[in-house]
């Protein structure tokens, strides 16, 4: 995971609250007014687009290629992670065209900036679906990703999305929409798990308020009440943006607890692992996947930040048996895979997939036969989906950091 | 518990250096600097800069270069304090009070906006750090950083105490606190006055934000937002307009924050601490220290 652009935080394709920095989450009431104007802006515009170019649509030319559409942060504070993203799904539409495409058309990649921001990503979904998408394969930030549900599913187009996977997209129980990233809950079975394993019995849960941290936080809690395995010492949560947080590790510290589970971001994670560590804390300390960036490591300066672990689902650096396949990648882009290529790069061989099983691009079709896929094999592994259409096993394993970078720890398998 | 008040008065300093801006300036004009904040954020990061340039001069030295960047550094927030003022609030001079209040507010995005292009939404890490060599003192944890941290801000609270109730300059302050139009007529240069009463309190803001910026590590566009907002109300707790009453304003309410937490969870940490207020200022509204103000005609 070394090679982490600095702000490729994978962090933040889970939060549904996540915005980048300049976003509407930290001041709401200085941008609502422009963003709900932009947004009705954007609809307007994207509304009569829709109208006329659906007139053209309907009558498809079955030799036209099938496109399919991509929502990636490529420009905003997320940008780093879409090149990513878009490389490893065009690395799987020329493998697929390469061997004769998808019931003799091609595929088409057609990639959107989605900035990780609610009210651009609903703008380029409009575009997307009125310039005539068949699949949706895109998505990476949870919060611009919620708004563009609706806008795929009354275009009836079904929505594959590799990255993010905060539990608000599965609880809109949307028909047309699929996760193939692990989901909070599964974050939290593999945390607790990892928990019970390393034996810890006095575990100190800390979010920062925020609904993707508190989440996940609340819901470790849950697991940790079941009789047997690790009890929670406490529920702690404090102000994101801060930079003390002396109060908090001083009350944490007095329940002497024997783990730490932090699950909100690194930037507040770097702070707390830092001044756990000069409190004169030595046990483990374990971050959720919002935190798993080498600024996290930075932040908490190297000497503290080693052994630290995280739960975090599969990246390019923990893949086995994948050195083909990136080898593949870096000779066509010159550069490494990166956080979601692994699952970019899936969510188009199953949308091809899925489109050859329904024997055509019609929404419905396709949603039934990715509804009856079963064990398409991926790099998380067969593919079945629940019946909330997310992955039957989350493929949340442990990372740790190893000479100050983030390495695959426990697969938990 | 004594682990909970040095938590406290640790936070409460940093509170302090930069509500005494804020106090200083609305002491004299009246008017509610709400970029102060953002000067804070700005000796950060020119902190930040100065370090990487300055690079491999210091070597392994570490308190040295950062008292020398230190005071650079308060020299340099000093003076963007002195030309914001110029640029944004003394021609508004005259204009209604809510105009200056707009135009303050209008000045904290621009300096966040303009780091945010100049720096990056990402944020940054001081090249140097200050570790932490535990020691105990009455049962509560400190670090040696922290007792030089805190030595420096009251140092820094004390010059200008001074400076304010001894020197010239101050009693030239004092005086348009108390009628700038007499003051003027006493021969007293106002504008001057005024430019460097904004010197002051950025120079402390500015040297707030090194200290935090060395001593937490990370910095980014957006961190004066919090502390600007939590240093005004440190002001308005301890009297805004009077020194003595910011600073124990800024420790009273580090000391709220950390036995808010203490009792009631980081949860319900801004709620105890603001709730506390209200009922203090319902009962005292002008603050600790603060006077009545007596409107006489």
């Amino acid at each position: 995971m070394s090679e982490f652009p600095a702000s490729a935080n994978p962090a933040n394709a889970n939060p549904v609250n996540r915005s980048p920095v300049t976003g509407p989450g930290r001041r709401p009431r200085r941008l609502l007014p422009l963003a709900a104007l932009t947004v009705a802006a954007g609809l307007a515009l994207s509304g009569c687009g829709q109208g006329l170019l659906d007139k053209g649509g309907k009558a498809e030319d079955k030799s036209s290629p099938i496109v399919l559409g991509m929502l990636v942060p490529r420009s905003g504070g997320e940008a780093a992670i879409g090149p990513y993203m878009t490389n490893a799904a065009q690395l799987a539409v020329d493998e697929i065209n390469a061997k004769g495409g998808v019931l003799g058309r091609k595929l088409e990649l057609r990639p959107e900036d989605d900035a990780c921001d609610p009210k651009t990503a609903t703008a380029a979904a409009n575009k997307l679906v009125s310039s005539g998408v068949h699949v949706s394969v895109g998505g990476y930030c949870s919060g611009a990703t919620l708004p563009t549900l609706p806008v795929f599913g009354k275009a009836n187009v079904p929505m594959i999305i590799p990255a993010a996977n905060s539990q608000e997209l599965v609880d809109q129980r949307q028909k047309h929409v699929f996760l193939i990233n692990g989901t909070g809950t599964q974050q939290t079975d593999a945390a607790v798990a990892f928990m019970t394993k390393k034996g810890a019995k006095n575990v100190a849960v800390m979010h920062d308020n925020t609904s993707y941290s508190k989440d996940i936080a609340v819901q470790t809690g849950k697991d940790l009440a079941e009789p047997g395995g690790p009890e929670q010492a406490i529920l702690e949560a404090v102000t994101a943006k801060e930079s003390d947080y002396g109060a908090n590790v001083t009350n944490v510290m007095a329940k002497k607890p024997d783990f730490i589970y932090w699950t909100g971001y690194f930037q507040e994670g770097g702070l707390l692992i830092r001044q756990f560590r000069q409190a004169g804390y030595k046990g483990p300390i374990m971050v959720a996947d919002g935190s798993v960036s080498p600024k996290l490591i930075e932040i908490a300066g190297k000497a503290d930040a080693e052994g630290v672990y995280a739960t975090m689902t599969q990246t390019p650096d923990t893949l086995q048996g994948a050195d083909a396949w990136k080898t593949a990648y870096k000779s066509k882009f010159g550069s490494d895979p990166g956080p979601y290529s692994n699952q970019s790069y899936d969510a188009v061989r199953l949308a091809a997939e899925a489109i050859g099983k329904a024997g055509g691009t019609d929404g419905a079709k396709v949603i039934a036969a990715l509804e009856a896929i079963d064990g398409f094999q991926m790099f998380s592994g067969p593919l079945k989906f629940t019946p909330e259409h997310t992955l039957t096993k989350g493929g949340f394993q442990i990372l740790s950091v190893k000479g100050g970078a983030f390495a695959l720890e426990d697969a938990l398998a | 518990m004594s682990q909970l008040i040095w938590n406290g008065l640790f936070v409460g300093a940093f509170y302090s250096l930069v509500a005494l801006g804020y106090s200083m300036v609305y002491g004299i004009i009246k008017l509610l600097n709400f970029a102060h904040g953002d000067l804070y954020m700005l000796g950060a990061f020119a902190g930040f800069a100065m370090l990487g340039a300055a690079g491999g001069v210091f070597g392994s030295m570490t308190l040295l270069p950062l008292l020398v960047v230190l005071v650079l550094t308060m020299a340099a927030t000093g003076l963007a304090g002195v030309a914001l003022e110029r640029v944004a609030y003394r021609p508004l001079r005259g204009a209604p009070r809510l105009s200056l209040l707009i135009t303050a507010v209008g000045a904290s995005f621009a300096l966040e906006y303009g780091m945010h292009l100049v720096a990056g939404a990402d944020p940054r890490v001081y090249p140097v750090r200050l570790g932490g060599t535990t020691l105990d003192l009455l049962g509560a944890r400190v670090t040696v950083q922290q007792l030089v941290l805190v030595l420096i801000a009251v140092a820094l609270m004390i010059v200008l105490n001074v400076l304010v109730t001894r020197s010239r300059e101050g009693r030239a302050m004092r005086a348009i606190a108390l009628d700038p139009r007499a003051a003027r007529l006493m021969g007293i240069d106002v504008d001057a006055v005024i430019s460097r009463a904004f010197f002051l309190g950025s120079a402390l803001a500015g040297a707030a934000g090194v200290m935090a910026g060395a001593y937490y590590g990370k910095i980014d566009f957006l961190m004066g937002f919090l502390i600007g907002l939590k240093a005004f109300t440190a002001a308005v707790i301890g009297g805004i307009g009077n020194i003595p009453g910011t600073m124990l304003g800024g420790l009273l309410l580090g000391l709220l924050e950390s036995f808010g937490t203490y009792w009631l969870g980081g949860e319900w940490r801004d709620v105890f601490a603001f709730g506390v207020l209200i009922l203090f200022l319902t009962v005292r509204p002008t603050g600790l220290l603060g006077e009545r103000v007596t409107e006489r005609v």
